[in-house]
């Protein structure tokens, strides 16, 4: 500290050194128990908070994706890829995309097949992670 | 800073070096913050306490300084001690506490009705005992002086901790140290200062 001048720098140092040598409490341990807990509390309330507003995200987009007629436009798009592939099937790339993606995207009954699989999965990662932090 | 294991025992905690036990506490292990408190919660509520908080109000803003840190403790870069650094953190928690409940105007000049009338009787041979030294002072000068020499603040960053005049703050400083200039004169006692903390 570049302010502190004169002849009082010895006094100023046992100061600063009598401010630093503090003596330990004898409620030290319950004091550092305290704020453990507060910090535990304040992790729980975070975790429930981030989980709420994860389920809330994830219901809104969910039944956002189904009022939106997701399924029923990919069930379109498989029916016209099999248009298609019906009448390209003897081009060698119409081949290839068949070897790769066999008869298409998938229909609309695959799709919630696949959502409800994922939706299994995220819930097995869900209670894996509860049981470790609780 | 030496390499430091992701996870850390009870045993290695306690002998485990702040700056290891800061960088758990970065990777979120709560244990290793604990340990953190545990070694340093006395001297953050000791400032606080000479600055002039009550017991009660000390431990409860020393605790929120602790949360504050842990949720910073990511920009501790460890040039200074850690236990300065969240005694900053407690120092401007209760200078926010003390503006808004307006306990007195920094500008006021410092009268002695507020020291305690056996400070003003303190002889030259008394010995160092800090806080009954700081007793002697003002609540003011005692705040203004907890502040650069405990806390660790500058003048002016104590002036614009406080939101008062670099002058102001600086006399304050100046009348207090004259005053403990009197009171600090040996070596200081233990004895004293812990029973002035366990009681």
């Amino acid at each position: 500290m570049s302010d502190r001048h004169g002849s009082d720098r010895t006094l100023e140092a046992r100061l600063e050194n009598a401010f630093a040598e503090s003596p330990v409490f004898a409620d030290a341990d319950v004091f550092a128990l305290r704020v453990h807990d507060a910090l535990e509390r304040n992790w729980l309330v975070r975790r429930l908070v981030i989980g709420a507003l994860g389920l809330a995200g994830g219901l809104i987009g969910v039944v956002q994706l189904l009022r939106s007629g997701l399924v029923d436009h990919l069930g379109a798009v498989g029916g016209a890829w099999r248009l298609v592939n019906n009448d390209l099937t003897g081009l060698p790339v119409a081949r290839i995309f068949s070897e790769l993606f066999g008869a298409g995207p998938s229909t609309g009954a695959e799709v919630l097949w696949m959502s409800g699989a994922m939706a299994i999965i995220a819930l097995g990662l869900f209670v894996t992670r509860a049981i470790r932090e609780f | 800073m030496t390499q430091t294991p992701v996870f850390l025992g009870l045993a290695a905690r306690a002998s485990a070096h702040d700056m290891d036990l800061v960088s758990l506490s970065v990777g979120g292990d709560r244990n290793a913050f604990g340990e953190l408190v545990r070694r340093h919660g006395s001297r953050v509520r000791a400032l606080l306490r000479r600055m002039g908080a009550d017991p009660a109000m000390a431990d409860d803003l020393a605790q929120d300084a602790f949360l504050a840190a842990f949720e910073q403790i990511a920009e501790f870069r460890g040039e200074g001690a850690f236990a300065g650094w969240v005694g900053r953190i407690a120092a401007r928690l209760y200078i926010r506490r003390w503006r808004r409940e307006a306990r007195m105007p920094l500008g006021a000049e410092a009268t002695d009705e507020d020291t305690d009338p056996r400070m003003r009787e303190t002889g030259a041979n008394t010995r160092i005992d800090l806080d009954q030294a700081l007793k002697g002072l003002s609540k003011v000068e005692r705040l203004c002086v907890s502040l650069c020499y405990g806390a660790g603040l500058s003048h002016a960053e104590a002036a614009a901790a406080l939101n008062a005049p670099l002058g102001t703050v600086k006399s304050h400083v100046k009348r207090g140290l004259d005053k403990l200039k009197g009171a600090l004169v040996a070596e200081p006692s233990p004895s004293a200062q812990e029973r002035a903390y366990n009681e």
